[in-house]
């Protein structure tokens, strides 16, 4: 009985500091399939930072990603050019080197003239789509969501006849983030659209933690926002978590293989702390 | 209870009881408000708004006007460099606290602390002095202030689409109330019907607020004087049916509970630069730039110091501090709907504090009730 019990806390321990996901995964890393990473809340020029992207660094030399989703924060603190070169060129330069191209969300800590920045790729432009492989790829502005960038996001998903939609920006509509958590305004206007035109995954920051959620309306979505900055055991696990992890900083991997999304979720020290496969739901 | 009620009419009481409603919605069913608040928005906020801020024109107008009471420009001098004082220093601690925490992307909210709630200052004024000249100086000091604030927000910086030939709808709806003005006609029905749509769908399409759509005809009203610090509408010739303030006295109790409703509710959890920004500028800068401002005209010997003594200025500049509806109604033109417009939100809410700490130095300062000699 106390074995039981010890058994019983040990694993309550570990779900609970995100050391045991949910599905141990796989990346089957096969040629020609869309490989990616996402990181979130990483501008912060600091070591933390370094690390992470190190760990990039090491993962591509056997998981040859080529693009990075940017889910916002990708700057603090002041933005003159040499900050761009600490908190973004300098980690990310072996990547960079690579040919691995980067695809920026503006945070709330990110100029707005950041969408200028040529390594950003955003063209001038605070919200955009693009299409690799048969997956479109809508960046929206969090920040901003008025009505013109609504019609634009309607109209961008109806039109996209990929087979994959996948959403990403800066505010999470499903967190459990003890220090922001859902951005519950912003879901009333993005779900309704997300569900009816089909978009199948939703990556966002702005928590400092990482979280995968239970699938909502069919959607699934991840809180991807430690991969510089960290709240550490910010998380309030609720019925709607399926895998989280507050303790260190954190970056994804992402495969999709025909109608599956393969994803993997790397500490700072190269623990894989969530991992799992994602079918992709009937387009409605 | 008839009798408290009508008295308290001039202040829309309402408002922060359709507050007090949204924020325990907000936070108890999130999605179901966020959704209702949508669906209220447009015919609130800009249609609904837009006969408030007609009403408070037409009280100013009235209270200006050639037969008003409006005292002589040196004692005017205070309050008006006051609210430019205030907003000057509103706007600057708000861009100085943002610089700091370097979210730009909340830069543009200045304007939000720019709003002062003139009922809710006229009725804290009316509860902490006695003499109506003080009261006064809050009156016209709020609306100096809410004018700055409205010419600054007027253009929509989310606007849909901007088309200058629309302006010609609000000139037309000018020229069509001019023409009324000048046939004698008496009665506010005619400017409101015809006019009124004209400017409405002029500002709508122009990208302009669609709530400043009756300011433009508001001079042409019919108006009967009153004293500034007088927001009655239940005395001599404001009774009329033809008169704005008596027409639209109840359906604008209406519009304030809704308003309230569809603006004030905001996720306690929400608290985030925004609103420390908001709170920061209005509780700590409106009151210094007013007190610095006061000090410069005192020093330049424009501004009278007999009417309004220093303890009394530090007061009004505390009460001035309160922006809510004002500051709910600005945020909604610099924000779109999420998290930035909620947080901006938060701060404009908890300047009611701002109240708080007018009473507790009028106390410490024995100013209007808590002065020791009787103070009239």
């Amino acid at each position: 009985m106390r074995r039981l019990a010890l058994v019983v806390v040990a694993g309550a321990a570990l779900v609970r500091f995100g050391l045991v996901a949910q599905e141990r995964s796989f990346l089957p890393n096969r040629a020609g399939s869309l490989k990616f990473a996402a990181i979130g809340d990483n501008g912060t020029g600091d070591q933390p930072q370094y690390d992470v992207a190190g760990q990039m660094d090491q993962w591509h030399g056997r998981f040859a990603f080529d693009m990075v989703i940017m889910l916002g924060d990708n700057l603090y603190g002041s933005q003159r050019p040499t900050d761009f070169v600490q908190k973004f060129e300098r980690p990310c330069k072996p990547l960079l080197d690579a040919g691995v191209k980067f695809y920026s969300s503006l945070g709330t800590h990110d100029k707005a003239s950041n969408d200028t920045y040529q390594l950003f790729n955003m063209n001038g432009e605070r919200y955009y789509s693009y299409v690799r492989n048969d997956v479109r790829f809508v960046v929206l502005d969090s920040n901003y969501l008025d009505p013109k960038q609504l019609a634009w996001l309607e109209g961008t998903l109806r039109d996209g006849k990929e087979r994959w939609k996948i959403a990403y920006f800066y505010h999470p509509l499903y967190s459990d983030g003890g220090r922001h958590g859902s951005e519950v305004e912003l879901r009333v206007k993005l779900e309704p659209l997300f569900v009816k035109y089909g978009v199948n995954v939703v990556y966002s920051g702005h928590d400092h933690i990482y979280e995968r959620l239970v699938p909502q309306k069919g959607i699934t979505y991840f809180v991807a926002g430690a991969s510089g900055e960290l709240r550490r055991g910010d998380l309030r696990p609720s019925s709607a978590m399926a895998a989280g992890f507050d303790q260190d900083r954190s970056f994804m991997l992402n495969e999709i293989v025909d109608d599956d999304l393969f994803f993997r979720v790397i500490s700072r020290t190269g623990a894989t702390v969530d991992g799992g496969v994602i079918h992709r739901q009937e387009t409605p | 209870m008839r009798r408290a009620w009508r008295k308290a009419l001039p202040y829309y009481p309402l408002l922060p009881l359709g507050a007090v409603v949204a924020m325990v919605w907000a936070n108890t069913a999130s999605e179901s408000y966020f959704r209702a608040a949508h669906a209220l928005a447009f015919p609130v906020n800009d249609i609904g708004v837009a006969f408030g801020l007609a009403s408070l024109a037409q009280e100013v107008l009235e209270a200006t006007g050639p037969d008003g009471s409006m005292p002589s420009w040196r004692s005017v001098l205070l309050p008006v460099i006051g609210a430019v004082g205030g907003t000057i220093g509103a706007a600057a601690t708000y861009s100085t606290y943002i610089r700091f925490t370097d979210e730009q992307i909340l830069a543009q909210g200045w304007r939000i602390a720019c709003g002062v709630d003139v009922f809710f200052c006229v009725a804290l004024a009316r509860l902490i002095f006695r003499r109506r000249s003080a009261v006064s100086v809050v009156v016209l000091m709020a609306v100096v202030s809410d004018i700055i604030a409205l010419v600054i927000v007027s253009r929509r910086p989310f606007a849909v689409t901007a088309d200058p030939a629309a302006a010609g709808l609000i000139v037309l709806a000018v020229a069509v109330s001019s023409v009324f003005y000048r046939s004698g006609i008496h009665s506010m029905w005619p400017y409101l019907l015809t006019a009124g749509p004209m400017a409405w769908a002029g500002c709508y399409w122009s990208g302009l607020h669609p709530a400043l759509a009756l300011l433009p005809i508001v001079p042409f009203f019919p108006r009967a004087p009153r004293p500034l610090d007088d927001l009655r509408v239940d005395r001599h010739e404001h009774t009329r049916f033809a008169h704005f303030e008596a027409v639209f006295a109840y359906p604008l109790q209406a519009v304030a509970f809704l308003f309230g409703l569809a603006n004030a509710g905001v996720l306690l959890r929400g608290a985030d630069t925004g609103t420390w920004a908001v709170l920061t500028a209005s509780l700590v800068g409106r009151p210094v730039g007013i007190l610095v401002t006061g000090l410069i005209g005192e020093a330049l010997g424009v501004v009278p110091t007999r009417f309004i003594r220093w303890p009394d200025l530090i007061v009004i500049a505390l009460i001035a501090s309160v922006g809510l509806g004002f500051a709910l109604f600005l945020s909604t033109t610099v924000f779109p709907d999420g998290p930035l417009l909620a947080e901006t939100k938060l701060g404009a809410i908890a300047t009611l504090g701002g109240a708080a700490v007018a009473f507790g130095a009028a106390r410490i300062l024995r100013v209007g009730r808590f002065a020791r000699t009787a103070d009239v």
